[in-house]
Order: C-alpha cells, then sequence, then structure tokens
C-alpha cells in the first residue's frame, strides 16, 4: 500500500556528530499472503508488476502475514523474502496483528512495522481520525504553485489545497483530504495516515495514481468518462471508488 | 540593472546552445550589452556556434581559477559591437564550477554595464544546470513538442520554483518563459506532433516563441554564424519575436500554422 512519504526533515547541518538520526516517512508497498508457497507467489507477483513495472522496481514491501490460515515458521518466510526479492522488489518488515510475528521477526532479523491494519480484520467505514485533536484544529495546507515533476507536496496531519496543477511525475498527499483545483496528471494520497474517510477531489483527473488510506490505484490509462472531468475518489472498505463530481 | 536570462532545457538536443547564441545576438542587435556564458563545462559547444572558437584563449574555468581576468577572457563578438562569449573550458569538468565563482563573474558582469548575461545551460539536473540557474532573473526553457522533452522541462521548471536564489530568497522567483525549437506545423497537423496549445496545456505557460524546424539551423551552427542572422530564414524570425517579446513587446506567434494553400488548391480541394 503507498503510504505517506517525507516529513519534515530538519536541515540544519550538524558538524559534531557523525550521524543525524531523523525521523521520517516512507512508502511502503503492503503484499498481503495467503499462501507460503514461493513459487505461487512469484507468479502472480511478476504478474501484477507487469503493469506498472517501474512503479514496483526495488520498492520497499512489507510482508503481511495474516492471511495465512496457519502461523508460518522459519523457512517458510524466508522463502518468501526470497520470491519477493526474486520479483523485483525488497522486503523490509513484516506487518504486525499476526500470530507468532515477533519470533519471525527475531529469527528473521527483520523489523515488524506497528502502523499498519492488517487486512483481515473488518475496515470501518467511517473511522475517527487517528489523532482527532491534532488533525481537527489546523487549516489546510494551500499550495499555489504548480506542483512539477519531481516535486512533491505533504500536508502533514491536515488537509492540501492545490489552486495549480499537479504535474506528471509529482505527488501531492495529505493526512487528510487533497483537493486540487487544476489538472491532475501526477499521483495524489489522501489520508496518508490511514484515514479511511479521507478523499481525493480534483477539478481536471488525469491521475498516474490515486491512494486513500494506503489502497491505491495506478491509472495506465484514464477511464474515459473520467478522463479530463472533476472527480473525487473515496474508500469503501478495500475498495477505491471514483465518480464525476458537479456535473 | 542587469538581467541575468537561463537557458535551459534538462533533455540534451533540444536547442540551448542554438537558442542562447540566436537571442544573445538578437538582443545584442538591438543595441543592448550582452555577453553569453556556456556552463557546459567539458563539453564547450557554443564557441563553435558563435563561430569563435579559434579565438578562445582563456575562458570561464580560468576566470573563475583567477588565472585570467575577465575582460582576457571575454571574447569579442565580429559581427555585433556589443556581443561578448565567455567559453566554457573543454578540459574541465563540472566540478570546476563553484557558486561563489559563478557569483563573482556575474557580479563583475554587472558592473561592466551589461544589460543582458545569458547563460547557456547543460543538459541535466545536476551540478551545471544548478549554477547556472541558480542565480538567473528569468528562464527560457527550450522545449521540443515530444513528451520526453515535455516531462523534463516540467521538472526544470520545478527546479527553477525551488532551487535558484530568487526562489529561496521569495522575492518573486524567476520569471519563466517557453520557447519551442522543432516545430513542424505539418507534423502538428497530422497528429505526429504536440502542439504549441497541447504544450501551454501542460506546462502552464505562455510561449515566448515557435522557431519552426529547420535545415537552416544546421547549416548555420557549421558555419559558426548563429541563425538569427540568416535573414533569409523563418527560423531567423521567429528567434528576432522571441527576442521582441522578451523586451516586453507583444506580437502574434508565427510560424505556429500549416502553410495556406496556394489559389489553385484551395479551388479544386487539393
Amino acid at each position: 500500500m503507498m503510504m505517506n512519504k517525507p516529513a519534515d526533515i530538519s536541515r540544519e547541518p550538524s558538524r559534531e556528530s557523525a550521524i543525524d538520526i531523523r525521523f521520517g516517512q516512507v512508502g511502503l508497498v503492503q503484499v498481503r499472503i495467503r499462501t507460503t508457497d514461493p513459487g505461487a507467489i512469484l507468479d502472480e507477483l511478476t504478474g501484477r508488476i507487469a503493469t506498472a513495472p517501474r512503479f514496483f522496481e526495488r520498492t520497499a514491501v512489507c510482508l503481511d502475514l495474516s492471511g495465512l490460515e496457519k502461523s508460518p515458521d522459519v523457512a517458510e518466510v524466508r522463502g518468501v523474502i526470497d520470491a519477493v526479492k526474486r520479483a523485483g522488489m525488497l522486503s523490509i518488515g513484516l506487518t504486525t496483528g499476526s500470530l507468532g510475528v515477533e519470533a519471525l521477526s527475531g529469527a528473521l532479523q527483520i523489523p515488524v512495522l506497528s502502523h499498519f491494519r492488517p487486512q483481515n480484520q473488518p475496515v470501518p467505514v467511517v473511522q475517527p481520525a487517528p489523532q482527532p485533536a491534532e488533525s481537527a484544529g489546523l487549516p489546510a495546507l494551500m499550495h499555489h504553485q504548480t506542483v512539477r515533476s519531481g516535486q512533491r507536496v505533504y500536508a502533514r496531519n491536515r488537509d492540501l489545497v492545490v489552486t495549480a496543477m499537479v504535474s506528471a511525475g509529482a505527488e501531492v498527499m495529505a493526512d487528510g483530504c487533497v483537493h486540487i483545483y487544476g489538472p491532475l496528471r501526477g499521483r495524489a494520497m489522501a489520508g496518508a495516515r490511514e484515514d479511511v474517510t479521507a478523499r481525493v477531489f480534483c477539478h481536471e483527473f488525469h491521475a498516474e495514481l490515486v491512494s486513500i488510506a494506503g489502497v491505491f490505484r495506478v491509472f495506465e490509462t484514464i477511464p474515459p468518462d473520467l478522463a479530463g472531468k472533476p472527480v473525487q475518489a473515496w474508500l469503501d472498505g478495500d475498495k477505491l471508488n471514483f465518480s464525476r463530481i458537479g456535473g | 540593472m542587469t538581467e541575468i536570462i537561463v537557458v535551459t532545457s534538462g533533455k540534451g538536443g533540444v536547442g540551448k546552445t542554438t537558442t542562447s547564441a540566436s537571442l544573445s545576438c538578437g538582443l545584442a542587435r538591438r543595441g543592448k550589452k550582452v555577453a553569453v556564458i556556456d556552463f557546459d563545462i567539458g563539453l564547450r559547444n557554443l564557441d563553435l556556434i558563435m563561430g569563435c572558437e579559434r579565438r578562445v584563449v582563456y575562458d570561464f574555468v580560468n576566470v573563475i581559477q583567477g588565472d585570467c581576468t575577465l575582460k582576457q577572457a571575454l571574447i569579442k563578438d565580429k559581427r555585433i559591437e556589443t556581443l561578448y562569449v565567455l567559453a566554457a573550458s573543454q578540459t574541465r569538468d563540472k566540478d570546476a564550477l563553484s557558486p561563489e565563482g559563478v557569483r563573482r563573474v556575474l557580479d563583475e558582469l554587472a558592473a561592466d554595464g551589461f544589460d543582458y548575461v545569458i547563460c547557456d545551460s547543460p543538459a541535466g539536473i545536476e551540478k551545471g544546470a544548478h549554477l547556472a540557474m541558480y542565480f538567473a532573473d528569468r528562464a527560457v526553457v527550450v522545449v521540443n513538442p515530444e513528451v520526453s522533452s515535455v516531462r523534463d522541462s516540467d521538472r526544470i521548471l520545478g527546479l527553477l520554483a525551488s532551487k535558484t536564489q530568487r526562489a529561496e530568497q521569495g522575492n518573486g522567483g524567476v520569471k519563466e518563459h517557453l520557447l519551442l525549437t522543432r516545430y513542424s506545423p505539418r507534423r502538428v497537423a497530422t497528429g505526429e506532433m504536440m502542439s504549441v496549445n497541447d504544450v501551454k496545456e501542460i506546462l502552464g505557460l505562455d510561449v515566448i516563441g515557435v522557431v519552426p524546424e529547420s535545415t537552416d539551423v544546421l547549416s548555420a551552427s557549421n558555419a559558426g554564424v548563429p541563425v538569427i542572422l540568416n535573414e533569409e530564414s523563418d527560423a531567423s524570425r521567429a528567434y528576432d519575436d522571441a527576442v521582441a517579446r522578451l523586451l516586453g513587446e507583444s506580437l502574434p506567434l508565427r510560424f505556429v500554422d500549416e502553410q495556406k494553400k496556394g489559389f489553385f488548391a484551395r479551388l479544386f480541394g487539393g
């Protein structure tokens, strides 16, 4: 699942210390497996990746083991990690929420990442934002310049309003909703910290990718009924919906 | 007041150097005192297009490193009184440029009373391109009507809006202009090429000039005469229009439509 990428990173150069430890958020793809058969996983991953090859190239992925019927052993998970690697992606963690994951984490020397919502739990359709006190008060982040290819705008704990266009290859992201009063040709991610009620709105839809609370869709071709139209996207359970707005 | 204009594109081979040469000639021909600087260290080309390659003794890097004075390195154009060329070094690499050094040269040109300094950027988004744009007041983004060039230009426009002195100081940013080169109205009409309007829409900027695809450009380059000086050529007229627009005149775009059919062709619906 696509997650939030940058955080406010201070640019203070440090002259004394050998390292700087910074806190940031990264993009992560979540791979939920229903089998530990490496062949089946490799086949299916390769097939999926073929639809958007560059998007998944050396992508960091987090393995979600919660879809398995019984807890896998270390060798099985190692086989899965290897299959994922052969498909071109790199496993960097396990999601919490499944039995025995702590033990596997210790044995495989791979971290457990706690912020993922394991998908076998029912998704609440209406869920209060994770930090209501924090997110409620902040006004939207206003961005009035074109977001160009290679640029990224992130509205932390709030909505993002872009009054210009978002070019192909650009990324706009918010923990709340994303509103774009112009063409959206790049990627838009709302609910970057798992607010499933967040939405993406744009004035002219040509998006490369839209994601809400980690559920994303890549547009290799734009459906003709949405192309160039005002569109909103929202999440219903695990399904990402798109529709025209304003007639 | 010296105005620094960077000619940039991201993508290579779209016509940055040709454009730098023609714009600087055009401005100088209108009486402005102009210096044109080649920032493509290691791949020096501008002197060839300007036809002064045999007169390069000292170059930009020599000035920055203090091997010579700026006056010694500036090559005076033989055709236009007020035009000077500062060549790139062929033997160094881009690391020879430093921000302080570039600033010093630009400051010195300003002190010498230059009206315009044209910075011919190398392709790419690395150090050379970064330094070429960093001190700019305006930018001419050269773009070919095809998707990869447009995408790269978009990237460059993003850098102009964030990684320049004007952007960092927050005083209005760099003023951006688009210049389309190698435009072929015929291929636009058949749908093979993006139109001026397609490019304008994707990049969200106004166009300061459209230079038609022309064999005159190549022959001008080979002859070391900036194409703007070939009065017979459409490319020359298009560049001259762009110069006028840079100076604030408003002119309709030329050479964007397919040439009108002749009377008989129209009569017989040919």
